[in-house]
């Protein structure tokens, strides 16, 4: 099952994340060259938003305390984060991003 | 511990004469005063002898002359008379600070004066441009310098302090906030899109219905907040840089630490519409000051309990992105200059 189309892939800009859910699930979309990624955006420290972090060098850096994660991969690049986050497939159709619910990718 | 190879505001232009002026900066005495051609000075308010204050001097010609025993010291701080005696030490001197005066305001650099460079002094030209209306004024703050920081860097205190001025729920519910930052720099830019005007706004601008509202914060270090600050009849293009049929103001701050619990907070606040109209500059300015008021009120209570308990435990919550990234800039920049200072002793 597929979440309804968050939004246009113009929306996003290796600058500008947009923060969605899935159902009760906090994510995040990011746009890294031209590959648009969907991961949790509740930082597995604390319950920061890492969208309004800092993307910097593929990873995302979380607002509050500094933990990083790489965006890709969803790993857990920086302390004080332990854990790694979920990602999510994501699909374009007609200008639309679709996020894959029921069952995190890898 | 302070960062102190900054120029940092000591004074309003008007409070340094030919009446020596005796102030704390950085947990420093310093005494001021102008030579007879109007140039500022700054010295080490403690005379060479026995250490009375030099504010409690006065001066003659361009030597201030100490309250005790009359010692005279020129404006280099070297002593040039010591009553019933022909010789001076050459160790008679006090310690002077570099001194420049913009903006209406006295800088000092307490720093290696070396590094003392003019030109690093932080911009706030709109407290002295003809197209800017403007108004400065002084707070004592009975806090350390830093929580007056964190809370021009956090904006949804409006909401809850300043709901008879300038806040009210939106800030606090409907802002879209981005953070940006770079070394030595910190943004915050927050936009409440369709919303209610606060109070100060209706008076001041006539809105009649909703708003889009901006704050833009720009720290630099140590203490430098300039706020770009206003609001439009909602959906007339803000947001894409329209700022025509609103209002348009600069809250400027400039706070330097007297002692690690006690501030000098200077600041003052610009419009750039109607500007000659110094009934609106003093209109808009005492909405801020009541405003300011209630800050410093938080920020003494806030001292308070931190004296109590300096480790108590604190949480972070989501508004606090800028206040941390701010921190972390004095944080990095006081290891820096720790750093250079055991290099420098090391030699």
């Amino acid at each position: 099952m597929e979440a309804p189309g968050i939004a246009s892939p113009r929306c996003l800009s290796s600058r500008r994340t947009r923060p969605s859910r899935l159902g009760d699930v906090p994510i995040a979309l990011y746009r890294l060259n031209d590959q648009i990624y969907a991961i949790d955006d509740v930082c597995t420290h604390e319950f920061a938003l890492l969208s309004q972090g800092f993307v910097e060098a593929g990873a995302i850096e979380c607002p509050l305390h500094q933990a990083r994660f790489d965006i890709a991969t969803g790993r857990c690049l920086a302390p004080p984060a332990d854990r790694d986050l979920r990602t999510y497939e994501v699909r374009i159709e007609s200008d639309q991003i679709y996020v894959r619910v029921g069952g995190p990718r890898g | 511990m302070f960062l102190r190879n900054y120029w940092y505001v000591a004074a309003a232009n008007t409070e340094v004469g030919r009446k020596p002026f005796g102030r704390m900066i950085l947990g420093e005495p310093v005494v001021f005063f102008r030579t007879e051609d109007g140039t500022p000075v700054a010295f080490e308010d403690r005379c060479a002898h026995r250490h009375l204050p030099l504010s409690m001097g006065k001066l003659i010609g361009d030597h201030l002359q100490c309250h005790y025993h009359g010692l005279r010291f020129d404006k280099t701080g070297t002593c040039v008379r010591i009553p019933g005696q022909d010789q001076i030490p050459p160790t008679a001197k006090v310690k002077t600070y570099p001194v420049a005066e913009r903006y209406h305001w006295i800088w000092i650099w307490m720093g290696d004066p070396a590094l003392a460079d003019p030109a690093k002094i932080t911009d706030f030209h709109w407290l002295d441009d003809p197209n800017w209306g403007a108004k400065t004024s002084y707070l004592h703050v009975k806090s350390n310098w830093q929580l007056v920081v964190d809370n021009l860097l956090d904006l949804t205190h409006l909401a809850f302090v300043h709901e008879t001025t300038i806040g009210n729920s939106a800030l606090a519910e409907h802002a879209v906030v981005k953070v940006t930052r770079a070394p030595n720099n910190v943004v915050v830019t927050r936009w409440i899109i369709d919303q209610l005007a606060p109070p100060t706004f209706v008076k001041v601008g006539k809105f009649s219905g909703n708003v889009d509202r901006w704050q833009i914060i720009d720290y630099v270090p140590p203490a430098f907040l300039r706020l770009d600050v206003g609001a439009t009849p909602t959906g007339t293009g803000a947001p894409e840089g329209r700022r025509a049929g609103g209002i348009n103001m600069r809250n400027l701050n400039a706070i330097t630490p007297e002692t690690e619990t006690t501030s000098h907070y200077f600041w003052g606040q610009a419009h750039d519409f109607d500007v000659k109209n110094k009934e609106l500059t003093q209109r808009i300015f005492e909405q801020i000051q009541t405003a300011f008021y209630e800050d410093v009120e938080v920020f003494s209570a806030q001292q308070r309990n931190l004296d109590l308990n300096p480790n108590a435990p604190q949480i972070d919550i989501n508004a606090d992105t800028g206040v941390i990234q701010a921190r972390r800039i004095v944080d990095r920049l006081r290891d820096e200059e720790l750093a250079a200072g055991h290099m420098a002793a090391a030699e």
